[in-house]
């Protein structure tokens, strides 16, 4: 049974229509990638799935339940995670700290077991410097720490909202790596939005294509690349 | 080793508090009662500025539990301290219903209706003359341990410890990474399993309980509450100040900000009356401006960069 169902979701801001009739199912273990062009809905999308924002009209089941009104800490105790285009990090607090929450407010664990299973998540995605105030850590290591954020809400589910931007070419290697054992381990459905198509690639055995909002392709990337309307979207019309 | 000096420290703090009221005239003792006054102000505004909160309606709540402590004794004959309870109670009860409302509210939105909030408190006691005494307020028939300062001296005293320690135990719990996180950023905490809401509803309770309860003693302590003198903008506005001064984010800022103004603005009173204002607003200015971190935190780098060069 697929874990996640979006059915005909939609967002509207104002008069912008920034999600359209989304119709997706989503399974455990398989990697989807969420691409389009920008503007185009996709971290909106998440936004919808993981409750920080109420949908207009359509609905997100989670294991065959409505969640579509749910406020976002209970979906996050749910097992639904995401990362953020825009990292905040939580200062004053170290890269441990940061990991812990997940672990305590999510996963209702105190705090010294909170501790303990943050330490090892760190430890299994080889982030080093936990001791350190976040904005000592360099760039793979804060993105490895807002990977760690997710994996210690306990999650079913998992956003990647271009978690791999600002990265060199091996330290994108590096976290594909990454990516891929997590879903393996946790055995995830995770959604990766990118916009570089070499990670989408190698990540991802199904993408959906985003435009104004609506679904305008999917399947594997190869197949999809090709399509018109896709080259079209990503050349503004013109094509 | 800092730890140890932290210790004894603290250790020679309590028991120089303690003793004080044995080897001192009225005078000084008083101010080290409003001293303390403040110091409670100052902590529990700070415990909810950790959630990002700014309030400004402190003397709302103090007042209200102000009011209700000597209310509570004029019409019910009840016992002076469980009126001082009563004060905490119902500035909490009050404070449950408003945060309902207006936590929903952030920053510069939440601040202003927290003051507009402590003003209608004000205006409500003023036209309720029937019940309140109006303008002129109550007059006790009797203060608190029959007007002992020692003993009313000890109940801030241990009302400042109370609030410490609870302030302490938000620090070292879950508390404090709930409330960071909301700080930080409200969509991430969320995000991350955390009930914003709740946090927000308990604390502004638990503050506005402590500032009610100090409210209470307070008024017991002088006998009488008149809406200028227990609403007035003072309670709001020197604890900020304190706290500011000291450092934020922390038990430790509030309390010596509260210290050194405290003693300093009241010796300033005797010479330039009202001078202490205008120290107060300079010194605002110069902290916001130049040690944003305050006292606490100018001290912690200053050891911190002391600690590099050895
Ligand atoms: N909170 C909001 N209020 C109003 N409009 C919004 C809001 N969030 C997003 N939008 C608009 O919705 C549309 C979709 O934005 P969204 O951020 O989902 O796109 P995206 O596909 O993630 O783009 P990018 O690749 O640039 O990150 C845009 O036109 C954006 O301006
Ligand atoms: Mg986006």
């Amino acid at each position: 049974m697929s874990k996640l169902v979006l059915q005909s979701l939609t967002k509207r801001f104002g008069g912008l229509v920034a999600v359209n009739g989304v119709d997706l199912e989503m399974t455990e273990g398989e990697i989807l990638g969420i691409i389009g062009p920008n503007g185009a809905g996709k971290t909106t999308l998440i936004n919808l799935i993981s409750g920080i924002h109420v949908p207009t009209s359509g609905n997100v089941f989670f294991d065959g339940k409505d969640i579509s009104t749910f406020p976002a800490h209970e979906r996050s105790k749910m097992g639904i995670a995401r990362t953020f285009q825009l990292i905040h990090p939580l200062e004053n607090l170290t890269a441990l700290q940061n990991v812990m929450i997940g672990f305590m407010f999510a996963q209702g664990m105190n705090q010294k077991d909170a501790g303990v299973a943050a330490q090892k998540t760190c430890e299994s995605l080889k982030l080093e410097h936990v001791e350190r105030d976040v904005g000592q850590l360099t760039i793979l290591e804060t993105k490895k720490m807002e990977i760690a954020k997710t994996l210690a809400c306990g999650p079913k589910v998992l956003f990647l909202d271009e978690v791999m931007a600002g990265l060199n070419s091996d330290e994108t290697k590096d976290l594909i790596e990454t990516v891929k054992r997590i879903a393996q381990e946790h055995n995830l459905a995770i959604g990766v939005v990118e916009h570089v198509m070499g990670v989408i690639k190698m990540l991802t055995a199904r993408v959906i294509v985003l435009d104004a909002g609506e679904i305008i392709a999917q399947g594997p990337y190869n197949e999809v690349s090709q399509k018109p309307e896709v080259i079209k979207a990503y050349l503004g019309g013109e094509a | 080793m800092s730890k140890y000096i932290k210790t004894i420290v603290m250790a020679a703090v309590a028991v120089l508090a303690v003793a004080f009221p044995f080897y001192t005239g009225a005078y000084p003792q008083s101010i080290a009662q409003s001293v303390l006054t403040y110091m409670i102000l100052a902590v529990s505004w700070d415990m909810l500025l950790r959630t990002g909160q700014i309030s400004f309606g402190i003397a709302g709540f103090f007042g209200i539990g102000s009011y209700a402590a000597v209310l509570s004794m004029l019409y019910l004959n009840l016992p002076p301290m469980l009126t001082i309870l009563i004060g905490g109670i119902i500035a909490g009860a009050i404070a449950g219903l408003l945060g309902i409302a207006v936590l929903r509210l952030r920053g510069m939105y939440f601040a202003i209706v927290t003051l507009a909030v402590a003003e209608i408190f004000r205006i409500i006691m003023t036209n309720l003359k029937g019940f309140t005494g109006g303008p002129e307020g109550e007059l006790l028939p009797q203060l608190i341990f029959q007007g002992n300062p020692y003993l009313t001296y000890y109940l801030m005293f241990g009302m400042a410890v109370l609030t410490i320690i609870i302030s302490e135990i938000f620090l070292r719990s879950r508390v404090h990474y709930a409330l960071t996180a909301i700080r930080n950023d409200e969509i991430v905490a969320r995000s991350s399993g955390v009930n914003i809401f709740k946090y927000l509803v308990i604390i502004f309770i638990v503050t506005s309980v402590i500032q009610g309860m100090t409210g209470g003693i307070n008024a017991q302590t002088y006998g009488f509450v008149t809406p200028e003198s227990s609403f007035s903008l003072d309670y709001t506005l020197l604890p900020l100040a304190m706290a500011l001064l000291g450092g934020i984010y922390g038990t430790m800022g509030p309390v010596v900000g509260a210290l050194l103004l405290g003693i300093v603005s009241e010796y300033l009173k005797l010479y330039i009356p009202y001078g202490h204002l205008v120290i107060y607003g300079i010194i605002v200015v110069i902290v916001i401006l130049y040690m944003p971190q305050g006292i606490v935190g100018l001290a912690a780098r200053i050891r911190k960069a002391g600690a590099r060069n050895e």
